[in-house]
């Protein structure tokens, strides 16, 4: 579904990926995990099209998605939930789902998105009226995942979502995304620096170190593999 | 934005401002046209407001479209003085300059406070009250008398060519001001806070000190170019003097030129004004505009084409045209950097007595506790690490240490020296140096010259803190880079020259803020040497880290931040065994899964 | 002058402060847009007034447009048309200016915001001293009965105290009331009105919406262009101009936008109702002349006591 070859991005002078290549298949869940600054959000905005690429290719269901408009990005099924929220902190949560659903997709699919959000996350109902910036950080992060969820994407990328958020509220989250991708048949995209939650739930797993893929393979191989937790507590 | 090769005296310059005052002067002398005469003076007046303008904005980046305000003060002091005293314009000039500097202080003071938007409003306010004021005065239009007996003691000539002669003077004594400000350490701190101010304040510089000076000395020499216009023209309007198109033609003779440079207005006036006036003489009756049409497409222009002035982009194109190749913007090759570090010394005996501790330290940002109830204590001499996943807190603590942010509550003591409340320039003279996440250089000065901002703290004297600055650069083992601009170096060699910067203004202690972001294996290795070879010479360092791998063998101590809170603090290897820091990084599931 | 006197003298001015105060109103929110969607600052937004009012004056007074609809009401209907006219103008100069060093492609500069502030000076030059060449410097103004008549309220119950309503204000002041709200609506309730909102407030997220923030952005410049100068068209109605009237207004707008909290559209409304009331009030303690000196002064005391402005929740911008 999505292929990534040789991607290389930087930064004024600073490389932020090097040579990165992956592959997403079709209702796969992957993750991607690695310590802070190791590229992750990097990469997912070089998907969304926010940054560009010193090099590398991007295909999406088989067309070359670096020659579309960032914007046009989401019109073809990617659902981008940013690190760090920013949902529109002005707008009240009914309208950030409404705009999640700016997509002709989301639009046909309103009534059903809107229902499945709520029963995920019912919290957000309650507080449909309310300006999203005075959401909680739970809860905001609730409803960037509804906003993505509101597309009717094919895939969902989700750029740390368990960040600033106390460990009771991000195993809530965790098991929202694993429901999400279990019931929902969707393709998921998880970055994270929390590595057990994430691999947890994954078919697959990358770990990304310093811009560089520096391990890859399937869940149970990742869990056993001793240098994931080396590569965090350098033990 | 200088050469590197700034050692050298300001020979040069001088030779040119000499030979273009002479050639003007010369110029001026042998047109007999009046109206050639007045563009010939005109001018110089408009360069020197240029100029005025460029050392209060140019250098500094604060956008003033005020200016006029000084220009204006200048005009009507020496209008007033007078018709009202009868005083010459030879004591008027200097005491319009005076006004000037005494406007430029109180407009300074408060405006330099407000940030970006708010502070070009404001800027473009003052002459628009002032115009306002100055009508409703009655000084509508002031004609300066004529003064019959003794004319030259009024400033009154019959012969036009010496009101050229005294502009291209005035300008001359200006550009000199400038070029004694462009050499020194008050033009170099004023191009530091323009190029990043948080990192200049953070450097020691005193940035509202230095802003306060150059708008001083700005309205100073704005008066003096609006005082001799008043004496040339013979009359005096507010539109005209403190009209919104006066403050914009000094801000766009020197954006047009360039900013920055003494050149910039000098060109800029030399082109504009000429060109406005002549389609102004020929097409004045049919297109009464035109003058303004002119300004306006000249800075639209240079916005689009030429951002940051004529000056800048002929200088480049000719750079370009000597050397095809510029230095080498591409990495050197890592591993042969000629000037190693020296060897790393032997690990530190036990580290001493606290050189900094905190106690109950706490923000918050809205209803985020940022920072909580956070205490430690620093030992002297010790590489200690704070460490704790991303958002725990852990850079709004050192944006705590350093005066950045003030705290809510709590204490931080250098030792034992309170440091709450002060301004981040007071608190790295007194020994705290820093360095940042995301590098915070000036771009487009070399590594030699960043490493000079931070090395004015500690030195009296620009010659010592050249050598301080240079020395630091060796220290780090970047000596070799000294002439690269910092925006052509490699992330590693970036690193090492801010902590150059930090190190020039002999800190005592310092704070890195995650220093291997962005690091390869092999160049974190190096950074270590570094890092342990300056604690190994007695200072005490902190580093912020989020990957614990690196910190365990660097540190000596570990402090452990999560939801802006102390989860654990100890020695590396205790830390890593530690049920609440295994949590915090992997999660809660890790110890059931992993294990 | 009796208490009788200076009460009626004082309720004049605060009618007339209400009337003006709307229309500034419907000036600083078309500005406030700009400013709210895309955080620039535009020097030119005072000319865009300025044509909108020679674009009145044409239309109904050199052309004779919209006779049909009698002397009163053809102003009106020219102001009206000002709008989409102008929001093509600003709409085109977004696009090959404006758009050149803001929004996505910020930052050539080095602090985007100066080079968008003086390209837009630039501009304002232009348009006005080009306004010199093509209008000339006669002063004008768009002729209609309404100026001349007022609606006599009777006060007290003596029959010598009257209060005036002029009528040409009075209509004006409806008229920006009626726009006002249409724009409230559609930022609020209409799709692109939330997508210009959401581009605002948070531009990178927008962009994964699959809001085209560039377009967003030259669609907010056109309307907020649009409005300014159908409220240029409604002052020309009372208001003797010529092609420099621009810095007149220019402030008082700014001072309106960043009284109302700089980003909220109902914040610059009130922000410009507060500088009509200033504005007529002043003229019961302060000479004439000094009737824009007080903007300045209320503008600089905003500025650096209270930038946030006063009308302005955190919540609610643009």
């Amino acid at each position: 579904m999505l292929e990534i070859e040789g991607l290389t991005v930087a930064y004024g002078g600073l490389a932020a990926l090097r040579e990165v290549s992956l592959a997403v298949g079709e209702g796969q869940f992957i993750a991607i995990v690695g310590p802070n600054g190791a590229g992750k959000t990097t990469l997912f905005r070089a998907i969304s099209g926010t940054v560009a690429p010193l090099s590398g290719a991007i295909r999406y269901e088989g067309r070359d998605l670096l020659a579309v408009p960032p914007a046009g990005r989401a019109h073809l099924g990617i659902a981008h939930v940013p690190e760090g929220r920013q949902v529109f902190a002005s707008l009240t949560v009914l309208e950030n789902l409404e705009m999640g659903a700016y997509t002709a997709a989301g639009r046909s699919a309103w009534h059903q998105s809107l229902e499945r959000i709520f029963t995920l996350f019912p919290v957000l109902a309650e507080r449909r009226r309310q300006l999203a910036g005075t959401l909680s950080g739970g809860e905001q992060q609730m409803l960037a995942i509804g906003r993505g969820m509101a597309s009717a994407p094919r895939l969902l990328m989700l750029d740390e979502p368990s960040m600033g958020l106390a460990p009771a509220v991000a195993d809530l989250i965790f098991e929202r995304i694993e429901e999400l991708h279990r019931d929902g048949r969707l393709t998921v995209l998880l970055v994270e620096q929390r590595v057990a939650e994430a691999l947890q739930s994954c078919d697959k797993g990358y770990v990304l170190e310093t811009g560089r893929i520096v391990l890859e393979g399937p869940r149970q191989a990742l869990l056993a593999d001793d240098r994931v937790r080396r590569a965090y507590l350098g033990m | 934005m200088t050469m590197p090769g700034d050692r050298r005296g300001p020979g040069r310059e001088l030779v040119v401002i000499a030979a273009l005052a002479v050639a003007w002067v010369g110029l001026g002398l042998t047109v007999r046209d009046s109206y050639y005469q007045l563009m010939l003076t005109l001018v110089p007046i408009w360069a020197l407001f240029g100029l005025s303008w460029n050392l209060a904005s140019g250098y500094t980046g604060l956008v003033s479209f005020g200016h006029a305000s000084f220009f204006g003060l200048g005009a009507y002091t020496v209008t007033l003085g007078l018709v009202r005293f009868g005083l010459t314009p030879w004591f008027g000039i200097p005491l319009g300059m005076l006004v000037g500097a005494v406007a430029g202080a109180l407009i300074g003071y408060p405006t330099f406070r407000l940030r970006g938007h708010y502070f070009a409003l404001a800027m473009l306010a003052y002459p628009l009250a002032l115009l306002y004021l100055f009508e409703w005065l009655g000084y509508q239009e002031v004609p300066l008398p004529m003064q019959r007996q003794a004319p030259h003691w009024y400033m009154q000539f019959g012969d036009y060519r010496v009101y050229i002669v005294i502009a291209v003077l005035m300008l001359t004594l200006a550009l000199l001001v400038s070029l004694a400000v462009e050499r020194t350490r008050f033009g170099k701190s004023l191009l530091a806070i323009k190029q990043n101010e948080p990192a200049a304040e953070a450097a020691g510089i005193d940035t509202l000190y230095w802003k306060m000076r150059a708008i001083v000395l700005s309205g100073a020499l704005a008066a003096a170019a609006g005082g001799l216009y008043a004496v040339v023209l013979l009359v005096v309007t507010p539109e005209s003097v403190f009209g919104v198109l006066t403050s914009a033609q000094a801000l766009i003779v020197a954006l047009f030129g360039g900013v920055a440079t003494l050149w910039g207005p000098v060109i800029g006036a030399a082109v504009l004004v000429p060109l406005s006036e002549a389609l102004q003489a020929q097409l004045g009756n049919v297109l009464p505009g035109i003058q303004g049409v002119v300004y306006g497409a000249a800075i639209i222009l240079v916005i689009l084409l030429a951002p940051e002035g004529v000056y800048w982009r002929v200088r480049d194109w000719l750079t370009h045209r000597r050397a095809p190749l510029p230095p080498p913007a591409a990495a050197p090759a890592l591993e042969a950097s000629p000037e190693r570090p020296a060897a790393v010394p032997p690990r530190r005996p036990a580290p001493g007595k606290a050189i900094l501790s905190v106690e109950g330290l706490s923000k918050s940002f809205g209803g985020l506790r940022a920072v909580h109830e956070v205490g430690f204590v620093v030992e002297e001499g010790a590489i200690s690490g704070i460490i704790g996943p991303n958002g725990a807190g852990k850079t709004t603590l050192f944006n705590l240490l350093n005066g950045f942010i003030r705290p809510d509550s709590g204490r931080v003591a250098l030792r034992g020296r309170d440091l709450v409340g002060l301004k981040p320039n007071r608190v790295c003279r007194l020994g705290i140096g820093r360095t940042f996440q995301v590098v915070r250089a000036f771009p487009r000065m070399s590594a030699l010259e960043n490493a000079l901002i931070g090395a004015y703290v500690a030195q009296p004297s620009d010659r010592e803190a050249l050598a301080a600055a240079a020395a630091a650069l060796d220290r780090v083992g970047l000596g070799h880079r000294a002439g690269a601009i910092a925006a052509a170096l490699t992330t590693k060699e970036l690193r090492l020259m801010e902590l150059a910067r930090a190190l020039a203004g002999q800190p005592r202690l310092l704070l890195m803020d995650e220093p291997l972001a962005g690091l390869g294996g092999g160049e974190i290795e190096e950074l270590f040497a570094v890092i342990r070879g300056l604690a190994g010479s007695g200072i005490t360092i902190v580093v912020i880290e989020h990957t614990m791998h690196a910190m365990v063998r660097l540190a000596d101590r570990l402090v452990v931040l999560d939801h802006g809170q102390v989860i654990a603090e100890g020695e590396p290897a205790a830390i890593t065994r530690d049920e609440r820091v295994i949590e915090a990084y992997l999660g809660k599931k890790w110890a059931v899964l992993g294990a | 002058m009796t208490a009788g006197i200076f009460i009626e003298t004082a309720l004049q001015a605060l009618v007339a402060g209400l009337m003006v105060g709307g229309i500034y109103g419907l000036m600083c929110v078309g500005l406030g847009l700009i400013f709210g969607v895309m955080r620039v600052i535009n020097f030119a937004q005072g000319d865009f007034l300025m044509l909108g009012m020679y674009f009145t004056y044409y239309v109904v007074s050199v052309f004779g447009a919209f006779a049909f609809l009698g002397p009163a009401g053809a102003p009106i209907a020219g102001a009206l048309c000002a709008g989409p006219v102008l929001f093509a103008g600003g709409w085109l100069l977004h696009r090959l200016l404006i758009a050149r060093v803001t929004g996505t492609r910020a930052g050539v500069f080095g602090d985007a915001g100066q080079a968008q502030l003086i390209l837009t000076l630039g501009v304002a030059l232009i348009l006005e001293n080009g306004g010199l060449i093509a209008f000339g410097s006669t002063p004008q103004a768009v002729r209609t009965p309404l100026a001349w008549s007022a609606w006599q309220i009777p006060l007290f119950d003596s029959a010598s105290s009257v209060l005036f309503v002029n009528k040409a204000r009075a209509v004006s002041c409806m008229v920006s009331l009626a726009i006002g709200a249409a724009l409230y609506w559609f930022t609020g309730r209409t799709r692109l009105g939330k997508a210009l909102r959401a581009a605002a407030d948070n531009p990178q997220a927008a962009t994964y919406m699959g809001v085209d923030v560039d377009r967003a952005y030259g669609v907010a410049f056109g309307i907020g262009t649009g409005i300014t100068a159908i409220a240029g068209g409604l002052v020309a109605s009372f208001y003797p101009f010529q092609p420099y009237v621009g810095f007149d207004f220019v402030i008082i707008m700014y001072t309106g936008v960043v009284l109302g909290g700089m980003g909220s559209i109902l914040g610059a409304f009130w922000g410009g109702m507060t500088i009509g009331l200033v504005q007529q009030l002043a003229t019961l303690v302060l000479p004439l002349q000094l009737q824009n000196a007080a903007i300045f002064v209320v503008f600089l005391l905003v500025v650096q006591l209270r930038p946030q402005g006063f009308f302005g929740r955190s919540g609610e911008r643009a």
